[in-house]
């Protein structure tokens, strides 16, 4: 008669943390993605059309040119200025990518991840090279217009994320600062998930994941431009 | 519902989740690439063609989950009927009872179980939990890999909680006795 055993306790949580693991699995979406596209047209953007008197359409017109007065005032403000680098966003962005929730193609290595990215965007914020255990994926995300390459990796196990944008693009939030060999990095934390951002020959780097903020500083110090 | 709120909801709503729908269908269809996306396609057609029956504010990825669970049976169903020779009560089965696991297995594994899983790679994980049975390796994808509650899937899997509970027990056992023989082969432990 079997009985059950500390060891098959340890056993079973072992198990169910290796299979959890599975769920950073990234797969390669784009295939079906193409497939369900043909299938399933994306819906187009939504277009009012009604019919209006003239003098709603003066008073239209003059509610446009006022609002677009005062959105070039916006844009010509907000442009100048490097968008925040959000924990809560860039967490949420972390999150996203090691759920397989965001759009990511798998790849094997920073050659291919910049390929890939080159490939969705020109312009596309080249990835440095870093000592990862495992490249997974890849994506391009953005954030208030400000284009970021994306890189998920597997760092002593853990899935970390390696983020880059142009240094005049984006910009760290205030928060602690750490230096280390006359490179600061700003440490912030969120939701159980350490970041670190710093930048680095004319880009914005942050690294996020489960690591301690100490070990994070360690691989962004490794990074090769 | 007119053609284009359809196709709204359906990439507002159930898209974000199609990434799910793949991985778990790539390890049901034990890392067989093809068939995945032939599995995740028919799943994401069948939740667009039922996007009515949707109701908002509930939870996407179990509905999709759920969709793409009768996928998979109708699949294994279509195979057996154009083989002719495989009856869906051909396929492994649940075994009766707790599978057996000896005292030199256990301490085998040792007491550090994590360190020997860590030297399986993830097609290796998705080869030991293809060899499972079906409805067992329903309940340690849902519970384990997707991290659902025992409450979640036994929704999803249409059955009582104490059912997954025993399932995912059970699975988690099983999966031992499947991978030990594999870390005797490759030296990760020996006898």
């Amino acid at each position: 008669m079997d009985s059950f055993q500390p060891e098959d306790e340890r056993w079973e949580q072992a198990a169910a943390g290796r299979l959890a693991m599975l769920r950073t699995m990234p797969v390669d979406t784009s295939g079906l993605a193409k497939a369900l596209h043909a299938q399933i047209p994306q819906p187009a953007r939504r277009t009012g059309t009604t019919w209006l008197s003239l003098r709603s359409i003066g008073a239209l017109a003059a509610s446009i040119l006022i609002a677009g007065t005062l959105a070039s005032v916006f844009i010509f403000i907000t442009m100048s200025r490097p968008a925040l680098a959000s924990p809560a966003q860039m967490a949420r962005m972390h999150e996203e990518l090691v759920a397989g929730m965001a759009p990511a193609i798998q790849v094997d290595s920073i050659d291919a991840a910049n390929k890939v990215l080159a490939g969705e965007h020109p312009q596309a914020p080249t990835l440095p090279q870093v000592p990862a255990e495992h490249v997974m994926a890849c994506c391009m995300k953005s954030v208030k217009n400000t284009r970021i390459s994306c890189l998920l990796m597997k760092q002593e196990g853990v899935p970390v994320s390696l983020m880059v944008a142009r240094s005049q693009d984006m910009r760290a939030p205030s928060s602690p600062v750490t230096v280390r060999d006359d490179v600061s990095y700003h440490v912030q934390a969120s939701g159980g998930l350490n970041m670190v951002m710093t930048e680095r020959h004319d880009r914005w780097v942050c690294l996020i994941g489960e690591l301690p903020a100490e070990r994070l500083i360690d691989v962004a110090a490794q990074l090769k431009f | 519902m007119d053609s284009e709120a359809a196709r709204r909801r359906f990439y507002e709503v159930l898209w974000p989740f199609m990434p799910v729908v793949l991985r778990t269908a790539h390890i049901l269809c034990g890392g067989r690439s093809a068939d995945a996306d032939d599995l995740a396609q028919e799943t994401m057609l069948k939740a667009y063609r039922a996007i009515e029956q949707f109701r908002p504010g509930t939870d996407a990825r179990a509905w999709l989950l759920t969709i793409l669970r009768h996928a998979r049976v109708d699949s294994l169903r279509s195979t057996a009927s154009a083989e002719g020779t495989l009856r869906l009560d051909d396929l492994p089965q649940e075994p009766p009872g707790r599978p057996e696991t000896s005292e030199l297995d256990r301490q085998v594994v040792g007491e550090n179980p994590e360190v020997l899983l860590e030297q399986f790679s993830d097609a290796e994980m998705i080869d030991a939990l293809s060899r499972l049975p079906e409805e067992i390796r329903w309940t340690l994808l849902l519970v384990d890999v997707e991290g659902m509650d025992h409450k979640e899937a036994a929704g999803v899997l249409d059955v009582p909680v104490g059912t997954i509970k025993s399932r995912a027990h059970r699975g988690r056992m099983m999966l031992r006795d499947k991978l030990l023989p594999l870390a005797r082969q490759a030296r990760i432990v020996k006898d």
